[in-house]
């Protein structure tokens, strides 16, 4: 045991309390980092050796640091944001579409019984120009609600088609950005450290940027963290990342290809793309099938009404409504009137002007159940409905996610968050370590000049 | 803990809008997704709830025309009363030649309202032709008609064709009645002809009514009496317009040219009014209160005291008739009145229906608003309280 010893055990106790007193500093400064999780000090106590028959300690050894983090509540947070993020994704879009169905005054349900009352209307007097006129107005009007109700939805899962694109795009950035810090986190642990450190928080910022794009399921290696999404497709496998591609398909949307050109697009599910997916490919076609169903089979109903009557000419009555432009049947985005003089309505049953018989015909299309199974203003009132109880449902999850999401990022701040408390108490700690250190430098110093002194007399 | 305190600032913040929301829509229901079944109940409602607007104006629009038709039926009555007093008069013997000359003058005048009140129209529309509507039911009738097509030098015969689908009708001011012919392929003028002769057995057409080819060689349709007269119309080609021949009007002849037809319109889900009287129901069927007029007047004119007292009758048939029919009208009415105020408790109950599903109860959603706000406040002082003081505040 000598002097020197102990001068390199103090010495090592420098550096430990101003390496622990780095890594305080590192944790204040980033308190507020999103994604960072916590360092401690690594102090180990060296390793002891004996002299002769007495045992002595060697100080304390640095052995860096080390993050603190749980890695299960980081995958249940991961799992839980691609539902919020799916969920947001559905409602975002849903809102949009809502209003079509909402009642106001020229939403599809309005306009078809205006229709209706302008059709009654005429029966008090069949031969008044006027009514005529307002009856072929309604017409229009209940033509154009359809017509924008039909392209809305069209131009909704227009803009839900490029943003498929776009997320695409953003996870093949996302998993080339992870697969090049998979070496990196695998040589630091191969070099002994337990942790990736700060290039583990990044990873894992990087996975949770990718959850809130679609379903990911991660598995850890001694290669790195290994990605699939959908069906088992590979994302990432340790350095190597695999981009997915988009490629239009014949009903004109882009699906979502793996590496092998297999369409994966039906088994995204969750994040922003599958519910994005659902929407475009499900949700909004169902609509639009039931709207043009709807439009078609009010119409020819209309058409076939028409037919049993006479004009104002006497003449037998023609189509009411018809298709625009080149299409060749009727729905909901094509149906406009195909009469614009009002003498050509149908309302005579016996041929002469004045005569409301045939608008009974007209007036029945009302409470007449269409080839559907439901009566016009029943299967526009089940849209309706479909449309309504899909957004509650989705504002419902996104609600319900958004709170497990806030307890489950508490419980991991609890654990990997920086608490400025606890730092301040540390930098005293290893403050008041370093201060004590120093003194044993000094009282080390002073005892080497009274050694070297000794036995001269320069120190009387 | 900060994230924390940023959720329930949001989430008072989010619950104080929606309450705000209610109070300044006066509604619970603001989107689709705050009850989608709530939503949709009221979609249905207010589709049942148009209806029952339209059928109300219905019932406005059909009370105001019988009501016009009641009043010209009721002038139609007075009149018939009138003359009927007036045929009496003239039935008792002391009566000179030149009294029933007036009298007859006077039967003359009543006539011709009465003619006017049967053709009276409401917007246009004549009320008492069936679905005929946009000419006068009541047209003055003459002996005989021609068609425009046929002259010397190409005359048409009995084996002129006629055009499939051309109708030909010819009413009779004397029974009252209309004969309806409508070709078809083959049919020639001689087809007419007997068809003439079978509504003549029939008593559709007065006896000795005959269609015949004339010197000038146009069809000629006519009676052969000069107080019997007709109206005569046709759309076929192969004639032309058939018109009355000049000089062969007949005095105080008027035959009904509209249709039996009748309008319905639907004031309830489940009710619908007939909207009009056909001329032929209100003045022809029973007895033809035009022809029995037309008969007292040539009684009184030219006829015995017999005669006068007979035709009196007719007429007296004729106003029972007229009375009848009324009836009919004035049981419409009241159905309509009694109508007129269903449909309006209907409105108030709907209106109340749409309320209860999705409008807000105003004094809860005041009260809401105000709690929340109080909430809102609360939430506020906590999360300014609860910023924590660190440590380092307190290492000076």
């Amino acid at each position: 045991m000598s002097l020197s010893t102990s001068l390199s055990i103090a010495v090592q106790s420098l550096n430990a309390a101003s390496g622990a007193l780095q890594i305080t500093n590192n944790n204040i400064a980033n308190a507020n980092t999103p994604g960072y999780t916590r360092e401690v000090a690594v102090l180990q106590e060296a390793g002891s050796s004996s002299d002769g028959s007495v045992s002595l300690g060697n100080g304390v050894e640095f052995g860096g640091y080390q993050s603190i983090r749980d890695e299960l509540l980081q995958t249940r947070i991961e799992q839980e944001t691609q539902t919020q993020s799916g969920a947001n994704a559905q409602l975002t879009s849903l809102q949009a579409i809502e209003p079509t169905f909402t009642t106001s005054t020229t939403d599809i349900g309005t306009e078809m019984s205006a229709l209706f009352s302008s059709i009654s209307s005429l029966s008090t007097d069949a031969a008044s120009s006027t009514l005529q006129q307002t009856v072929l107005a309604s017409g229009q009007k209940l033509a154009t609600a359809f017509n924008t109700a039909s392209s809305t939805l069209t131009s909704q899962q227009s803009a839900l088609n490029t943003q498929v694109t776009q997320d695409v795009n953003e996870i093949n950035q996302l998993s080339q950005q992870i697969a090049a810090l998979n070496p990196k986190i695998a040589n630091l642990k191969a070099g002994g450290q337990s942790d990736g450190g700060t290039l583990q928080d990044q990873q894992d910022a990087l996975v949770l940027k990718l959850s809130a794009l679609t379903n990911v399921s991660i598995t850890q290696s001694d290669i790195g963290e290994t990605l699939t999404t959908g069906d088992g497709t590979a994302l990432v496998v340790g350095a190597q990342s695999y981009a997915l591609q988009t490629s239009t398909g014949t009903d004109g949307m882009e699906h979502v290809l793996n590496q092998s050109n297999a369409n994966i697009t039906s088994s995204l599910t969750s994040g922003d793309l599958g519910g994005t997916i659902q929407i475009r490919d499900t949700t909004i076609p169902g609509l639009l099938t039931s709207l043009d169903t709807l439009a078609n089979q009010f119409a020819t109903a209309i058409n076939t009404a028409q037919a049993s009557g006479y004009d104002q000419n006497g003449t037998k009555g023609g189509d009411f409504f018809t298709a625009s432009g080149s299409a060749t049947s009727i729905t909901a985005a094509s149906i406009t009137m195909a009469i614009t003089d009002p003498a050509k309505i149908a309302s005579s049953s016996d041929g002469s002007s004045g005569s409301n018989g045939n608008l009974a015909n007209l007036s029945a299309v009302q409470t007449t159940k269409l080839p559907s199974g439901e009566t016009p203003g029943d299967a526009y009132a089940s849209m309706v409905y479909q449309v309504g109880s899909l957004t509650s449902s989705a504002n419902a999850e996104s609600s319900a996610a958004t709170s497990t999401l806030l307890q489950l990022n508490d419980q991991l701040n609890s654990v990997s968050g920086v608490s400025t408390d606890e730092e301040a108490a540390n930098l005293i700690q290893y403050q008041q370590a370093y201060e004590a250190a120093a003194r044993v430098v000094t009282t080390i110093q002073s005892l080497f000049s009274i050694t070297m002194s000794m036995g001269t007399n320069a120190a009387a | 803990m900060i994230p924390d305190v940023q959720y329930a600032m949001q989430q008072s913040q989010q619950n104080l809008s929606a309450a705000l929301q209610q109070v300044s829509t006066g509604l619970r229901v603001n989107q689709l997704s705050d009850d989608p079944a709530a939503s949709v109940n009221l979609v249905k409602s207010l589709a049942t709830s148009a209806n029952i607007d339209q059928y109300t104006s219905n019932v406005t629009s059909v009370l105001s025309q019988m009501q016009t038709a009641d009043s010209a039926i009721s002038s139609i009555v007075t009149s018939l009363n009138t003359a009927i007093t007036l045929g009496t008069q003239g039935a008792t013997g002391t009566n000179s030649t030149a009294n029933r000359a007036a009298i007859a003058t006077q039967l003359e005048g009543l006539l011709t309202n009465i003619v006017g009140n049967a053709n009276t129209s409401f917007q246009g529309a004549s009320l008492f032709a069936g679905t005929a509507t946009s000419t006068e039911p009541f047209v003055a009738a003459s002996t005989t008609y021609t068609s425009s097509n046929g002259s010397t030098a190409s005359p048409l015969t009995t084996a002129t064709g006629l055009n499939a689908g051309s109708v030909t009708t010819i009413s009779d001011a004397t029974t009252g009645e209309t004969m309806t012919f409508t070709a078809v392929t083959g049919n020639s003028i001689a087809t007419l002809q007997s068809a003439v002769a079978s509504a003549v057995s029939a008593g559709t057409l007065s006896a000795g009514t005959t269609a015949t080819i004339n010197a000038a060689g146009q069809l000629s349709i006519s009676t052969n009496s000069s107080t019997e007269g007709l109206v005569v119309s046709s759309n076929d080609a192969a004639l032309g317009a058939m018109t009355a021949a000049s000089g062969t009007e007949v005095a105080d002849a008027y035959a009904y040219v509209g249709n039996s037809n009748v309008n319905k319109v639907q004031v309830g889900d489940s009710l619908s009014v007939a909207t009009n009287l056909p001329g032929s129901n209100l003045l022809t069927s029973g007895s033809n209160v035009i022809g029995a007029l037309n008969s007292l007047i040539t009684a009184l004119k030219s006829g015995t005291t017999d005669e006068v007292t007979t035709a009196t009758s007719a007429v007296q048939t004729a106003l029972n008739s007229v009375s009848n029919q009324r009836i009919s009208l004035d049981g419409t009415l009241s159905q309509l009145e009694s109508q007129e105020s269903y449909l309006s408790q209907e409105t108030v109950t709907l209106k109340s229906v749409q309320t209860s599903l999705v409008g807000a109860n105003l004094a809860d959603a005041a009260t809401n608003l105000s709690a929340a706000e109080t909430t809102n406040s609360a939430v506020l002082a906590a999360a300014a309280k609860a910023m924590p003081n660190t440590l380092f505040d307190y290492l000076k």
